[in-house]
């Protein structure tokens, strides 16, 4: 190391040492940040989609409950009226009830019932995925009006809807652990900091040391007295340097 | 002499039309000066507070008249199928109330617009029976809007406020669970849809498709139509749809397109007229030259208007409308129903209900009245026998007493060719449907189907 002098002395740190402790925190952060991201990502989604095709199955069952008597009594305008009414409820794209024979007895479709939804089993239940051309993505799911006999109540729910409520809740999170790793680098840089100011401490020493034998100057003998490990390095170095007597001189006066 | 008092208790969508005396005159000066400042206080404010609701209060009759609820549509693409009932009713009431009213009685029509939505229709009916107890529910216009305000009036049973007569063909206000709670003048869209279907079949137009409103009305003339079809054994051929509230300026393209598709026939419409004439408009344009047939809620001259509005040649582009109607035409002189119709309208030409009569949810829009329409001709018939079963009533009427009443009308003749007969079992008035069409700027009655609409 070369010696400066007493104003490149002061502005000397310790930097190299922690480079990797710094790096270390950073990734360790960095990593957590990711892996809960992910997580919650993965929970977020599962559990909305769930919760989303849970409310639709509760709206089918629902419609379906209400239809029997209103199709029994072949009131298909009252039955309209209800699916008109669900279909306001946000992110239900739309409705449609088939008989038992499959024939479409109500429904929301504007223009027209679309051909994918005609070539499907009107009879089915089971959560299904769809890509209507001119209308979007949507996740379906059907209940039966008394057991299957008097026909099925399909429910889409919009995906793209789903998608946005998704990368709400995400976003949300994401949001609070970026606070979290920023706050966390901040903290790992003060108290590295803090780490290394007595390191700083002890070289400032040691290079005052060294220009001292050098005749230049005196060196700053107050980091003998510290009666930590830095002191005791600090009275190791300068015993190394000038001998004991000298040494217990410069303790005694530092103290 | 006609005139309006100011705007109801709670300073929402109301006002009366009234054919004041001296004395009532007086009295709603008196009551128009003492309500001015809570009302225009109450009328500044947004009208999105919920509703309250609190127990009826009962009294609907007072010495001097008779209240008569409506929820309409005043406003909006359907503005005129509300005002022109409202006008012919008004003709009729005009001449009553001028001539002694019933019993000594005016008849006044407190107005609510509910632009053909069912929520507002729900909330007018609530405020109608319970803040304006009145005395019953007369002249509604549209299916979905009676469909959802019928559970109002089963949740008011106790009360006895009947609906009288809307303005729609549809099945809910016909059938249980509601049916006790309304009686029906006109034909249904069932007896409509069929006899159209049956004329179809009949001059071998067999692959009948439907353009319809996408919802309950609709649905309701859907179903007619599909129901009419199976008892030949036939199925639809193609069904589209549009969304309540579509206008004339919008295109039809993909529902022409779509039943295009299906090579139908003839096409029955279910809708409104602003629907119904882009439809016709767009499937004249795009080559479908069929039958396009259209129930009376459509609103005939409304619908003709619009299509040969700014139209080179309208009688070509008009040519393949055929119009039902549950009222015979108005130009049928030898009915004296017609007669006094005609001669009742020409004499008051009452005005569209004004600002000040009733507060709509959309102000400002441009009407111009028709002299004379299938439409204001119903509302005319309507007031005509609600004024007999009043009549009927006696000088003490109660809300109990209504339906006995009605159940009294078992030979009456109203004057349009058909006598009216009600009874328990027995809530609707007419049967008869007639068929129409285009000639010039009316509808006439139609004489030879095959002649007309024949394939040959």
């Amino acid at each position: 190391m070369k010696l400066g002098t007493g104003k490149h002395a002061d502005a000397l740190t310790v930097r190299k040492l922690f480079r990797k402790t710094r790096f270390g925190f950073f990734s360790l952060f960095g990593l957590v940040v990711l892996a809960i991201s992910m997580l919650s990502i993965r929970t977020v989604s599962r559990e909305l989609r769930d919760e989303y095709i849970g409310n639709s199955r509760s709206i089918a069952k629902n419609i379906a409950d209400s239809s029997v008597d209103i199709l029994l009594n072949r009131n298909l305008a009252t039955l309209q009226s209800l699916i008109d009414q669900f279909v306001e409820i946000q992110s239900i794209r739309y409705i449609y009830i088939t008989s038992d024979t499959g024939e479409f007895l109500a429904h929301t479709f504007i223009p027209g019932i679309p051909d994918q939804i005609l070539a499907s089993d009107p009879s089915a239940t089971e959560p299904v995925e769809r890509s209507i051309s001119g209308m979007g993505d949507f996740v379906e799911v059907g209940s039966p009006i008394l057991s299957g006999v008097a026909g099925t109540v399909h429910v889409g729910m919009d995906l793209e809807q789903l998608g946005l409520k998704i990368q709400r809740a995400v976003g949300q999170q994401l949001y609070l652990l970026c606070i979290i790793l920023v706050v966390g680098v901040l903290a790992s840089i003060w108290l590295v900091n803090l780490a290394s100011r007595p390191l700083t401490d002890l070289l400032t020493y040691v290079v005052q040391l060294a220009r001292a034998r050098a005749g230049d100057e005196s060196p700053d003998d107050a980091i003998l007295v510290r009666d930590d490990e830095v002191g005791d390095m600090a009275r190791l170095i300068q015993y190394v340097a000038t001998g004991p007597e000298d040494s217990e001189a410069r303790a005694r006066s530092g103290g | 002499m006609k005139s309006r008092d100011g705007m109801n208790a709670k300073g929402g969508r109301a006002c009366e039309t009234i054919h004041m005396t001296r004395r009532s005159l007086i009295r709603s000066g008196v009551g128009a000066l003492l309500g001015v400042p809570l009302a225009t206080r109450l009328a500044a404010e947004p009208p999105a507070a919920p509703y309250v609701p609190r127990r009826p209060s009962p009294g609907p009759i007072r010495d001097d008249r008779i209240v008569l609820g409506v929820s309409a549509a005043f406003s909006g693409p359907s503005r005129a199928l509300g005002t022109e009932l409202y006008r012919g009713s008004m003709a009729y009431f005009n001449h009553v109330n001028e001539n002694g009213g019933v019993n000594g009685r005016e008849i006044v029509m407190k107005l609510y617009d509910d632009g053909y939505q069912p929520d507002p229709c729900v909330a007018n009916t609530i405020r109608l029976i319970q803040d304006e107890t009145v005395f019953l529910l007369f002249n509604y216009v549209g299916t979905p809007t009676v469909t959802r305000a019928l559970p109002v009036l089963k949740k008011f049973r106790d009360s006895r406020v009947y609906l009288f007569f809307p303005f729609t063909g549809a099945e809910p206000q016909r059938e249980p669970p509601y049916g006790e709670f309304a009686f029906n003048l006109r034909a249904s869209y069932r007896q409509e849809t069929a006899g159209l279907v049956n004329n179809f079949l009949r001059i071998g137009r067999r692959r009948v498709a439907v353009f319809y409103q996408n919802d309950a009305y609709g649905r309701s003339g859907w179903a007619g139509v599909r129901e009419a079809l199976a008892a030949h054994g036939e199925t639809m051929a193609g069904e589209a749809t549009y969304t309540r509230g579509t206008q004339f300026g919008a295109s039809m393209r993909d529902a022409v397109e779509i039943l295009l598709a299906r090579s139908p026939d003839a096409v029955i419409c279910i809708g409104a007229y602003q629907a119904c004439a882009a439809f016709a408009r767009d499937a004249e344009i795009l080559g479908l030259h069929i039958p396009v047939a259209n129930v009376s809620f459509v609103g005939s001259e409304n619908l003709l208007a619009l299509m040969r509005e700014n139209h080179d040649a309208p009688d070509e582009h008009t040519r393949w409308l055929v119009n039902s109607q549950v009222v015979p035409s108005y130009a049928d002189e030898s009915l004296a129903a017609v007669r006094e119709y005609r001669e009742l309208m020409e004499r008051y030409d009452p005005s569209p209900p004004s600002p000040d009569q009733v507060d709509r949810i959309v102000e400002g829009e441009p009407y111009d009245t028709v002299p004379q329409s299938f439409v204001s001709l119903e509302g005319f018939v309507n007031a005509k026998l609600i004024t007999e079963i009043i009549r009927r009533m006696g000088d003490d009427p109660t809300r109990s007493g209504i339906e006995e009443a009605v159940f009294q009308v078992r030979n009456y003749d109203l004057g349009v060719g058909e006598r009216v007969r009600y009874g328990p079992g027995r809530r609707q008035g007419l049967q008869r449907v007639y068929y129409t069409v285009p000639e010039g700027d009316r509808f006439v009655p139609l004489d030879d189907w095959e002649e007309r609409f024949g394939l040959a």
